[in-house]
């Protein structure tokens, strides 16, 4: 069993990790849509629901 | 997904005799035999547990039911690898307010990124990443602002020529070894018969654990026009459904749970048909609760798609309607589209 001190640092990194993933996993999705995509899309209509 | 490696029935050849040491020493000799007549079997691998009620599902109405007014725009991208966002209205439901979603998709052979967010920032993600043909990793999570309410399922599904394994751990601490954990087993026995075996370890604090058995039959016809499956989980529940193609167009299934012990007995019996017709989708359903609900997508053209759902409950005298729209923009002229090759399978990565 980890000691309490350890315990307490797992915790911390699951939280941020948890707040990274909350709000990076979209751009992330977003970035690798974006630069792997044939042919790359423009900006404009990524984001906007009408272009 | 349920590519079974061709082998031919004939015996498996003589032992080659003394030369091959490694083959007649003894438990090499009977694992080789075990192993060669396994092969003869050519069983089929008979699928994850997780997809085990998949054609029922799809074909039940459970999954499509709606109500209000929705409003789905989504643009693709790119068709290879597959990239494509969503915009989603939902407005007059009866149980959840007005909301609005974005969503992200992006496949290519192995990997399956998803992911959604709302106006009141909940988010929830999906990653499946397939390492070899056999092996896929998925790991999902809902994460929302409010705490108690985030839930996180890492699994590794493993599928055999005649078999399947899958391990999930549900919300892992790795501070003090809480979660639910969950391993099962998936084998085919015959051709048609498939059972399986699930272990499910919950731990919700550090000093309790609790293990539960379930188990799971599957019986595939031979022509794999019907499907009948059962699970039985250790609380006295029990879930069976029957699953039939009667036609290209047309397929039933009829889906039984029973929940019997602690004090509750209950049933829930439902029965449903779908048509799969060239520019539409019918679904409909009835159940043993009085609800009569049904399911029209109607796509007027390749790019705009219509959908009314209704669900009347006899016995409650309440009704729920709903109309939505669904708009596909390519952004893409049809130059481009026809130089585009056809969008991969996605081997072994099939969004739920």
């Amino acid at each position: 069993m980890p000691s309490e001190e350890t315990k307490e640092r797992i915790i911390k990194a699951v939280d941020l990790a948890r707040i990274v993933v909350h709000y990076g996993w979209i751009p992330f999705i977003i970035y690798v849509g974006y630069t792997r995509s044939n042919p790359q899309p423009s900006l404009i209509k990524l984001i906007s629901p009408l272009a | 997904m349920s590519s079974s490696i061709p082998v031919s029935v004939d015996p498996p050849a003589p032992d080659p005799g003394p030369s091959s040491l490694s083959a007649s020493r003894w438990p090499f000799s009977l694992y080789n035999r075990f192993s060669a007549w396994r092969k003869a079997l050519d069983l089929p691998n008979p699928g994850t547990s997780e997809n085990l009620t998949k054609e029922a599902k799809n074909t039940l109405l459970n999954n499509y039911l709606f109500d209000g007014a929705r409003a789905d725009l989504s643009k693709s991208l790119s068709m290879n690898p597959a990239f494509n966002v969503t915009h989603s209205f939902t407005l007059g439901s009866q149980t959840a307010p007005p909301a609005y979603h974005f969503g992200a998709i992006f496949a290519n052979e192995n990997l399956f990124l998803h992911g959604n967010i709302d106006n009141d920032g909940s988010m929830s993600g999906r990653i499946n990443q397939g390492w070899t043909a056999n092996n896929v990793t998925k790991a999902q999570a809902q994460l929302s602002s409010q705490a108690g309410q985030n839930f996180f399922q890492v699994e590794h599904d493993y599928q055999g020529s005649d078999y399947t394994l899958n391990a999930k751990a549900v919300n892992p601490s790795p501070a003090d070894g809480t979660g639910i954990y969950i391993g099962s087993y998936l084998q085919s026995f015959t051709k048609n018969l498939a059972l399986g075996v699930e272990a499910v370890l919950q731990r919700p604090s550090p000093d309790m654990a609790d293990v539960a058995a379930a188990y799971m039959v599957k019986y595939t016809s031979t022509d794999r026009n019907w499907i009948a499956t059962a699970q039985v989980q250790g609380a006295g529940i029990l879930q069976a459904t029957y699953w039939q193609k009667l036609s290209d167009k047309v397929d039933v299934a009829a889906d039984l749970q029973l929940v019997a012990g602690q004090g509750r007995r209950d049933a829930l019996a439902s029965l449903a048909a779908r048509y799969e017709l060239r520019m539409a989708s019918f679904r409909a359903q009835v159940d043993s609760t009085g609800k009569v609900a049904a399911h029209l997508e109607q796509r007027f053209a390749p790019t705009f798609s219509f959908l009314v759902s209704g669900e009347i409950d006899h016995f409650k005298n309440a009704a729920k309607v709903g109309v939505g729209v669904m708009i596909e923009s390519a952004s893409f002229t049809p130059e481009e589209m026809a130089l585009m090759p056809p969008p991969p399978g996605s081997a072994g990565l099939s969004a739920p």
